[in-house]
C-alpha cells in the first residue's frame, strides 16, 4: 500500500480495443449491484502480500481487521471491527488488551471440516500476525511491526531457520509464546509494545493485520493468495485475471452496522439516514479493471460503471470552470465529488549522487525553479494545493500558514543561488537524469520539470522505465532525481516524515538517502509522542530542516475528484479507506429508469 | 558459352545495366517525386542534426494546446511547445534510426548471405538455423528485450533494430548467391585461378548489389516504423521528441480535448516519408530487374 503511482492511475500501452470489448460490463438484471473500477491489475488476495492500493481495495471486501476506520466521523479515527470494543490501553501506552466479538464466523469454505466456517477466536489474530511476520511468507508489510512489539523481532529471526515453504505451513514455532503478542483466552488478545507508539491503533486497522484462518493457509498453501477466506461483508465469486472481479454478499456476515455518528454535513446530505442498519446494502459488487482510461471513461458515460475518475484530457468536457458538472452530464444524474487526499507528490534528490548530494544551494535553486502551480494546472486541472512540507492537509502538524522559502516559483532567486554555488547559468553541472514510470502523463511531468530547469540552465534528461524497474533502481540507489508520490498508510504525520528518516534509506522509503542527525533524533522523539504543542513544535523544526536542506521538492497535495451517478447512495470519500463499498447503497429503481430513459 | 565468351559476366553486364536502370528510374515521374520527398526529409533531418533547425523544441513558445494557425503553424502541445519543431526534430530521429539501423543490418545480412550461399554445407546449415531462430522470435519483443538490456536511448534503439532486421537481406542474398555461383562468369573466374574471397567480393557481390539496395530501403522503412512503435511504448528514444512519443502524447489529448494537430502532424510526417520510400522502392525494383 505505501507506494502510489505519481498519478493515481497507470495508463499502460495496452491494446485499447481489446480492453474495451473485453470489459464492457453487461447491463442485465442489475438489482443491487455496485459496478466499480480498478485502474490497475491486482496481484493477489493474501493480506501479507498486499502492497498496492488496488489489491488492498479488493482484499478489504473479504478480510477484516480488529479495528477499522470510522466511515463518516472526522478527524480520521478507528473503531472496533472484529474487536467488540475499543482496545484497553495501559497508562504507559504500551499494553493493548483487545476483546474480540463473539459469534463471528469465517465464510464457509472447503478448507474447513464439513465446509462450514468456524468462529473467529483471539488465537486467529495471533496466528495471522505470526504468519505475516514469518520470513518465509515474504511479506511486504513487516515494517508495520518492525521493532514495535515485544518479542516479535526474535520470533521473526527464529523463522529464518525453518525449512522453506512447502514444508511446515504450521511449524511448532507458531504455537510458542511471543511475549508481546498473546491470546489470553478465546476472546482476548494482549499486545505489548516496545514503545508507546501513538499510531499503533491505526496499524491494527491496516490490511496487513487482517485475520486469516490457518485452515485456509494450510489447505490452499501457495494457492492461498487466490482463495480468500475471511469474515468480511463479501465473498469473492469470480476473478478473471486482468479483467474483472465479482463479489457477492457474505450470508454469514452479521456484525457490521452503518455508522450512527457523523459530521453535521453528513446528516445534512442524508448520509445518516441509514444509521444503525445492518451492512452491507449491496448484493453484488463488480469491479472492472481498466488500465486504459478512455474505455473506462466511455463506459462510465454510457452508464456501465457507477463511478469514474476524470481523465485530465476529459476534464473540460465534464467539469465547468466553476467546478460543477456540465449540464448534459448532470442531466444524466452524474454528480461531482471532491475530497482532500492524504497524499504528497514530490521529487527527491539522491544524496549519494556526488553533485546533488553535496550542493545544498543547487537543490534549493532547483526547488525554486520548479513551477508547481503550472504543473497543478497542466496535469491535475487545478486539483491540488502547493505542498510546502511532506505533511498533507488533514493531518496533525499541517499548518496552512507555513511557507517553505524554497517551495515557490522564483527563477531569478534560483539563478542567484546557482551563481553563489559556483555554477553560474548551470555551467559546470552535468546533465541530471530524472527517472519516472513509463506512461505518457509521467513523461510529460518530467518534460515539464526539464523545461523549468532549462530556464536556469540546469540540464535534465527524462528517463522512463517500468514500475518494477523503477522500484529496483530506487532500491539500488541508482538514481539522481526521481518523481514519487506517497499516500497515507495511517493518518499520522509520522507516516510522511519517515520518508526522509536516515535509517529508512533505500531499500527503505527514504529514497533521497537523506541523513541529518538532528532530523533523525527529532523523528524518533515525535514518533512516540502524543499529539500536542510539544509534538507540533518538533514537527515544525523538522519541516524547517527539510526546507533548508531540500532533499525533496514537495510539489502538491492532490484533491481527489470523482464523478458518480446519483443512484449510488451513502457515498463519502475517505482518505485512508480506498473502497468503503460495504457502506454504499444502490437505488436500483432510479438506475433502471435513468438507463432506460436514455435508451429511447 | 563458356568457351566462346571468356570475359567475366560481371564486367560485361554490370555497367550498361546500371546506367540503364538509372535512366529508367529517372523517367518514372512518380519515383522522381518520391525521391524528391526523401531528399527534402534528408535535408530537414540534416539541418536538425546539426542544430540548424528546430533548436527550440523543448521551450514553451505559447499557451498549451493552441490550434494550428498563422503564429504556430502546426499548433502547440501540452507544455506549449511548437509541434512543428517537434515534428522536425522527430524527422531527425527517424532518419538517424533509419540510416544507422540499415547500416548495421545490411553488412550483417550481406556477410551471412554470401557465406551461406557460397559455401553451403555446414556453414549454410548453421546460418540458416541461426536466422530462422532469430526470425522466429517475435520481432517487437526481441527489440524490447534488447532495448532493456542495452539501456534506453537512441543508440540502443539503433543497435536493437539493426541486429534484428538483417534476416530478410540475408535470405535474399543467400538465394541469389546460390544461383550466381553456378553461372559461367564465376566458373570462368575460378578457372583463371581466383580465390574464394576474390570471387565473392569482386565477382558475386556486385551482381547481388541491386537486391541489397532494395532490401536496404525496405529495412529503412521497417526501422523507422519500429522506432515509432518503441518510442510509443516508452522504451525508445528518451528525453527528446520522436514521432512515437508525439503519438503517445496525442493519444490521450485526442479524444478528450480534440487536440488533433499533434497526432496529425506526427502520423502525417511518418506516412509521407514511408510512402515516398515505398514508391521509390517499387520503382527501384522495377528498374533494377534485369528481366523487365
Amino acid at each position: 500500500m505505501p507506494y502510489r503511482l505519481p498519478h493515481r492511475f497507470r495508463p499502460l500501452a495496452v491494446l485499447l480495443a481489446t480492453a474495451f470489448l473485453a470489459c464492457t460490463p453487461s447491463r442485465k438484471n442489475l438489482g443491487s449491484t455496485y459496478r466499480g473500477v480498478l485502474i490497475s491489475n491486482i496481484k493477489n488476495f493474501d493480506p501479507a502480500l498486499v502492497q498496492d492500493q488496488y489489491s488492498s481495495m479488493c482484499q478489504f471486501q473479504v478480510y477484516e481487521t480488529l479495528l477499522e476506520y470510522k466511515y463518516l466521523a472526522r478527524p480520521y479515527d478507528v473503531q472496533p471491527c472484529l474487536a467488540s470494543a475499543a482496545p484497553a490501553i495501559s497508562d504507559s501506552g504500551k499494553v493493548f488488551v483487545i476483546r474480540i466479538k463473539k459469534g463471528v464466523e469465517f465464510a464457509d469454505d472447503a478448507c474447513f471440516p464439513g465446509g462450514k466456517g468456524r468462529e473467529v477466536k483471539a488465537a486467529d489474530f495471533v496466528y495471522s500476525i505470526k504468519r505475516m511476520c514469518d520470513v518465509r511468507t515474504q511479506t511486504t508489510g513487516w515494517w508495520i511491526f518492525d521493532g514495535k512489539v515485544v518479542g516479535l523481532d526474535a520470533f521473526r529471526k527464529a523463522t529464518e531457520s525453518l525449512p522453506p515453504l512447502p514444508e511446515q505451513y504450521h511449524p511448532a514455532l507458531y504455537d510458542g509464546e511471543v511475549e508481546g503478542l498473546r491470546a489470553l483466552d478465546d476472546t482476548t488478545v494482549r499486545l505489548e509494545l516496545t514503545k508507546p507508539y501513538p499510531y499503533f491503533k491505526y496499524i491494527l486497522a491496516m490490511p496487513y493485520a487482517a485475520v486469516v484462518p490457518h485452515e485456509a493457509v494450510e489447505y490452499y498453501r501457495e494457492d492461498f493468495m487466490n482463495h480468500p477466506v475471511g469474515t468480511g461483508p463479501f465473498l469473492l465469486k469470480e476473478w478473471r485475471r486482468g479483467l474483472r472481479l465479482v463479489f457477492e454478499r457474505n450470508p454469514k456476515y452479521h456484525h457490521g452496522f452503518y455508522p450512527t455518528e457523523g459530521m453535521p454535513e453528513d446528516s445534512a446530505e442524508g448520509l445518516l439516514a441509514d444509521a444503525g442498519k445492518p451492512l452491507p446494502f449491496l448484493d453484488r459488487v463488480e469491479l472492472d479493471i481498466f488500465e486504459e482510461l478512455q474505455p473506462m471513461w466511455l463506459n462510465f458515460l454510457r452508464g456501465n460503471l457507477d463511478n469514474s475518475i476524470i481523465p485530465k484530457d476529459n476534464y473540460a468536457e465534464a467539469v465547468t470552470p466553476d467546478k460543477s458538472v456540465r449540464g448534459d452530464l448532470a442531466a444524466k444524474g452524474i454528480k461531482l465529488f471532491r475530497q482532500k487526499d492524504l497524499d504528497l507528490v514530490y521529487m527527491c534528490f539522491n544524496f549519494e549522487d556526488p553533485v546533488l548530494g553535496k550542493h545544498k544551494r543547487l537543490r534549493q535553486a532547483m526547488s525554486l525553479a520548479f513551477d508547481a502551480d503550472q504543473a497543478v494546472e497542466l496535469f491535475y486541472n487545478g486539483r491540488g494545493v502547493r505542498a510546502h512540507s511532506p505533511i498533507p492537509p488533514g493531518l496533525f502538524g499541517y499548518d496552512p500558514a507555513y511557507k517553505n522559502p524554497h517551495a515557490r516559483y522564483d527563477p531569478e532567486a534560483a539563478k542567484a543561488l546557482l551563481v553563489q554555488e559556483g555554477f553560474p547559468g548551470g555551467k559546470g553541472l552535468p546533465e541530471f537524469e530524472y527517472l519516472t514510470v513509463a506512461a505518457s502523463n509521467y513523461r510529460q511531468m518530467g518534460e515539464h520539470f526539464a523545461q523549468c530547469m532549462a530556464r536556469i540552465g540546469v540540464k535534465i534528461k527524462v528517463s522512463t522505465c517500468t514500475w518494477p524497474e523503477y522500484l529496483s533502481r530506487l532500491k539500488q540507489k541508482k538514481v539522481q532525481i526521481i518523481a514519487g508520490a506517497w499516500g497515507a498508510d495511517y493518518p499520522d504525520p509520522e507516516n510522511f516524515l519517515q520518508l526522509l528518516y536516515g535509517p529508512n534509506e533505500s531499500p527503505g522509503e527514504n529514497n533521497a538517502n537523506y541523513k541529518n542527525a538532528e532530523y533523525d533524533s527529532l523523528y524518533r522523539e515525535m514518533a512516540i509522542m502524543q499529539d500536542g504543542p510539544e509534538r507540533k513544535a518538533k514537527i515544525r523544526r523538522m519541516q524547517d530542516i527539510l526546507a533548508e536542506d531540500c532533499p525533496m521538492i514537495p510539489e502538491i497535495h492532490r484533491l481527489r475528484e470523482l464523478l458518480i451517478y446519483d443512484w449510488v447512495g451513502d457515498h463519502r470519500g475517505h482518505a485512508v479507506l480506498d473502497a468503503p463499498i460495504k457502506y454504499y447503497r444502490i437505488d436500483a429503481a432510479l438506475r433502471r429508469s435513468r438507463l432506460e430513459g436514455r435508451g429511447k | 558459352m563458356q568457351a566462346t565468351n571468356p570475359i567475366p559476366a560481371a564486367l560485361a553486364v554490370d555497367r550498361p545495366m546500371r546506367s540503364r536502370a538509372l535512366r529508367k528510374l529517372l523517367r518514372d515521374k512518380l519515383a522522381f517525386a518520391a525521391l524528391a520527398v526523401i531528399v527534402i526529409y534528408a535535408i530537414v533531418g540534416l539541418l536538425a542534426l546539426f542544430h540548424l533547425a528546430a533548436t527550440h523544441y523543448q521551450d514553451s513558445v505559447g499557451p498549451a494546446y493552441t490550434a494550428p494557425g498563422a503564429k504556430y503553424l502546426l499548433g502547440t502541445d501540452v507544455l506549449g511547445r511548437s509541434v512543428l519543431e517537434r515534428v522536425v526534430h522527430g524527422t531527425r530521429i527517424a532518419l538517424v534510426v533509419g540510416f544507422v539501423s540499415t547500416g548495421i543490418a545490411i553488412p550483417i545480412g550481406i556477410l551471412f548471405g554470401l557465406l551461406a550461399g557460397f559455401f553451403r554445407k555446414r556453414v549454410d546449415d548453421f546460418i540458416v538455423w541461426f536466422y530462422t531462430t532469430v526470425d522466429s522470435i517475435p520481432y517487437i519483443l526481441l527489440v524490447l528485450a534488447l532495448a532493456l538490456i542495452l539501456g534506453k536511448g537512441l543508440v540502443s534503439v539503433c543497435i536493437a533494430i539493426g541486429i534484428t532486421s538483417w534476416v530478410g537481406a540475408c535470405r535474399v542474398v543467400r538465394g541469389e548467391v546460390i544461383k550466381q555461383k553456378e553461372l559461367d562468369y564465376v566458373q570462368a573466374a575460378r578457372a583463371m585461378g581466383a580465390g574464394n574471397a576474390r570471387i565473392l567480393i569482386l565477382h558475386i557481390l556486385p551482381n547481388v548489389m541491386h537486391l541489397v539496395l532494395i532490401q536496404a530501403s525496405l529495412i529503412f522503412v521497417e526501422a523507422v516504423k519500429s522506432e515509432v512503435i518503441l518510442s510509443y511504448l516508452g522504451v525508445g528514444v528518451q528525453g527528446e521528441p520522436s514521432w512515437g512519443v508525439m503519438i503517445d502524447d496525442a493519444r490521450i489529448e485526442l479524444i478528450g480535448r480534440g487536440a488533433w494537430w499533434q497526432f496529425a502532424s506526427a502520423t502525417g510526417a511518418m506516412f509521407l516519408l514511408l510512402l515516398a520510400f515505398n514508391v521509390f522502392n517499387d520503382a527501384l525494383r522495377d528498374a533494377l530487374d534485369p528481366k523487365s
